[in-house]
């Protein structure tokens, strides 16, 4: 149960520039061009690499996460997987049956019910009829569209459609299932299911290979991920230092952005430049990956170019682009920094975090408390993301407490509750369940 | 040699798609006819009345009788020349979008790219069968109108080898095609013009010039007036098609049979980031 099913060795691929040659005047032009000893539109500039030597092997019964920025080649290696593209350069090995989700619903056709189409796609997806027959109930009570089988899809929503379209490509059970950010549709109950249902396929022996933005999708399913940029990997091992990479590697890549394209960063000053916002675990090393319950220290270092000597600093955190999550002013804890010329750290401990898992972003903000001055406001660039094992629920994740008190017959509704027996603290690592009479 | 040309990897990759082949056809098939009140009705009422707009046109609009020396009523030689003309005709055109329409296919899923155009020519070939078998009920209305009078013969029994023979050769025309079209998207307008031209050079509603001259002999390339012809041999005339030229048509099909399809499977590897 070690073989290899997926990989790649040394493999390119480049696509052209521009659409030479879409029509055939192009191509008389270009013919003319080429016998005349003209230029030719061929030229290195009109050839973009998508991908340059990528390496990876995939294991039987693996999940491979692949992240990286837009643009870095993550589809380009799912279609060569695929078999849609062709390498340029090296070998692409996939064995057995494989079903692609690159897109939701590819090949529906609006016209037709849902019944034709799931016999359609699963057609394309490489089902045999006799297959989708017996598997047709499954598909459609797992998309959960018994009641619109025989309407056409053209009246469907965007939902519907694509509930239908991964439930038809969830059930191929195939090999290798390739999965391309498609479960950013649908509601957050059927993304879900469709993490259960690929969990499930990747119990029983698939091997997934899984590209997505969604850092808690593709940590809780993947084991291993690699992040790819600008066509090669620039990190390959465990999904979580994978994450950690690139969420790292990706405030880097804004700080040294130039500062007109950073949003937000209008009301920059000159008297202060911030250097970096880190995060320490409570084992006293930098971490953009930190559990849930655990000590963080933030860490910011700037340096002071005129003398600022009541500064006041305020760090702020969102989970998305709405509003502050949190918001921690120094000034309101009547706390001044003395801002000499120089570099500075200051740092701020929460002894736990209560935050649920997901992805936070901070900016900083920093005034002269005489003058109102703002001298820093930083866009929301620096990542914090918070681990609590795929128990999402909900943005925080406060102490607490159950309990359960037995109701005597004949009581009045709002008699005072007897203090139960059982009781469940809600720790991390207990998960008892609690029975109820 | 199949084994070189790439055929055989292609057949068997085939074989394996061949469930998704009927459901493309069904498909192309459903979506032809919905939301259509006769349906399935206009697959007779084309070629009928295309039958009709002919027989108006070169026996009451204008005087053709000196061009038309077809020894049976003219009405049956024109629809036994534009239903398998039809099935031509519509294979082609279907074959020419076939990629280009199914972009977001080409694109996003893998199987054989082959099922494209294959899948067009089987939906058109619905319609031929039943365009066919209109043509029982014609021979039948003018035996008994006593305007012509039909035997049958076991000619009738060499029909299903015209119909190998064409389909061959419209699948290699028709690859051809497909791939010329996601390259190029002028082909398609072309195709369109050259399309109406062939008609007249394939004897479907006239005959063909036969008097030597440098016309007649161009015209004598085409592999669609012996095939054409030998519809009419085998089911109104009762006779054997003519063995040279039936012959000839059946090595043209095969080699571009073969050419087209070669040709399409090497380039099918480019036809995602060409389209």
């Amino acid at each position: 149960m070690c073989d290899t099913v997926v990989s790649l060795s040394k493999v390119s691929k480049r696509f052209r520039l521009g659409a030479t040659h879409d029509s055939l005047r192009d191509l008389l032009a270009g013919g003319i061009r080429r016998i005349f000893g003209g230029p030719s539109e061929q030229n290195g500039q009109s050839v973009f690499w998508a991908l340059r030597d990528l390496n990876f092997a995939v294991r039987r019964g693996d999940a491979l996460g692949i992240i990286g920025p837009n643009g870095a080649g993550k589809s380009t290696v799912l279609r060569l997987l695929a078999g849609i593209l062709r390498p340029d350069g090296g070998e692409v090995v996939v064995k057995g049956r494989t079903a692609a989700l690159i897109e939701v619903g590819a090949g529906f056709h609006g016209d037709l019910t849902g019944r034709e189409n799931v016999f359609l796609n699963g057609a394309i997806l490489g089902m045999t009829r006799e297959e989708i027959r017996r598997k047709l109930d499954a598909i459609v009570s797992f998309a959960g569209l018994e009641r619109f089988l025989d309407m056409p899809v053209k009246r469907y929503s965007s939902g519907m459609y694509a509930r239908l379209g991964f439930s038809i490509a969830a059930h191929v059970d195939p090999d290798v299932l390739l999965v391309d950010e498609v479960l950013s549709v649908g509601d957050a109950v059927f993304r879900l299911r469709c993490l259960e249902r690929m969990r499930e396929l990747v119990g029983r022996g698939t091997t997934l290979v899984f590209v997505t933005h969604d850092m808690d999708q593709m940590r809780s399913i993947c084991g291993r991920a690699l992040v790819l940029e600008r066509g090669s990997v620039s990190y390959g091992g465990p999904a979580r230092d994978a994450i950690g990479y690139y969420l790292g590697a990706m405030s880097r890549a804004y700080v040294h952005r130039p500062p007109d394209l950073i949003e937000g960063d209008q009301r920059q000053g000159d008297g202060i430049e911030v250097i970096n916002l880190r995060f320490v675990n409570g084992g006293g090393d930098e971490a953009v990956w930190i559990r849930s319950q655990e000590q963080v220290r933030a860490e910011l270092t700037f340096r002071v170019r005129r003398p600022i000597p009541r500064l006041i600093v305020e760090l702020n955190m969102r989970a998305s682009l709405s509003e502050n999550l949190l918001s921690i002013n120094s000034g309101r804890d009547d706390l001044v920094f003395d801002g000499t010329v120089g570099q500075h750290t200051v740092s701020l401990v929460f002894p736990r975090l209560p935050l649920s898992g997901g992805q936070y972003f901070w900016n900083v903000r920093m005034w002269d408390a005489d003058s109102g001055a703002a001298e820093v406001d930083t866009p929301f660039r620096f990542p914090l993301v918070i681990d609590d094992e795929g128990r999402k629920t909900g943005a925080l994740c406060l102490e607490h407490e159950w309990s359960i008190a037995e109701q005597p017959p004949g009581a009045a509704a709002f008699a005072p509750a007897q203090p139960a027996e059982l009781t469940y603290v809600g720790e991390e690592g207990q998960r008892e369940s609690m029975p109820l009479r | 040699m199949v084994r070189a040309l790439g055929i055989s990897g292609s057949l068997t990759e085939l074989l394996r798609y061949r469930s998704l082949l009927v459901s493309l056809t069904w498909r192309d098939i459903r979506v032809r006819y919905k939301q259509s009140v006769l349906g399935v009705g206009w697959a007779v009422l084309l070629p009928l009345s295309m039958m009709l707009v002919f027989t108006f046109v070169f026996t009451r609009a204008i005087d053709a009788s000196s061009v038309l020396n077809v020894r049976m009523p003219y009405a049956l030689y024109a629809y036994i020349g534009i239903v398998p003309w039809t099935f031509f005709a519509v294979s082609l055109s279907g074959c020419v979008n076939s990629l280009v329409a199914n972009r977001n296919l080409v694109t996003k899923v893998y199987f054989p790219r082959e099922v494209f155009p294959l899948s067009c020519i089987a939906s058109s070939f619905a319609d031929f069968a039943i365009a066919m078998t209109v043509l029982v009920g014609l021979v039948a209305y003018f035996h008994l109108s006593g305007k012509w009078a039909f035997t049958p013969h076991w000619t009738l029994a060499f029909i299903p080898v015209l119909v190998t023979v064409q389909i061959a050769l419209t699948i290699g025309i028709g690859m051809l095609l497909a791939m010329a079209n996601l390259f190029y998207r002028d082909v398609r307008q072309v195709f369109s013009v050259l399309i109406q031209l062939w008609m007249f050079v394939s004897a479907v509603v006239v005959p063909v010039p036969q008097d030597g001259s440098l016309l007649a002999r161009i015209i004598s390339v085409n592999p669609l007036v012996p095939l054409i012809g030998a519809y009419r041999d085998c089911v109104i005339y009762g006779r054997w098609p003519q063995a040279g030229p039936m012959l000839y048509a059946t090595v043209v099909a095969v080699i571009v049979l073969i050419g087209g399809w070669v040709c399409f499977r090497r380039a099918s590897f480019k036809f995602a980031e060409s389209i």
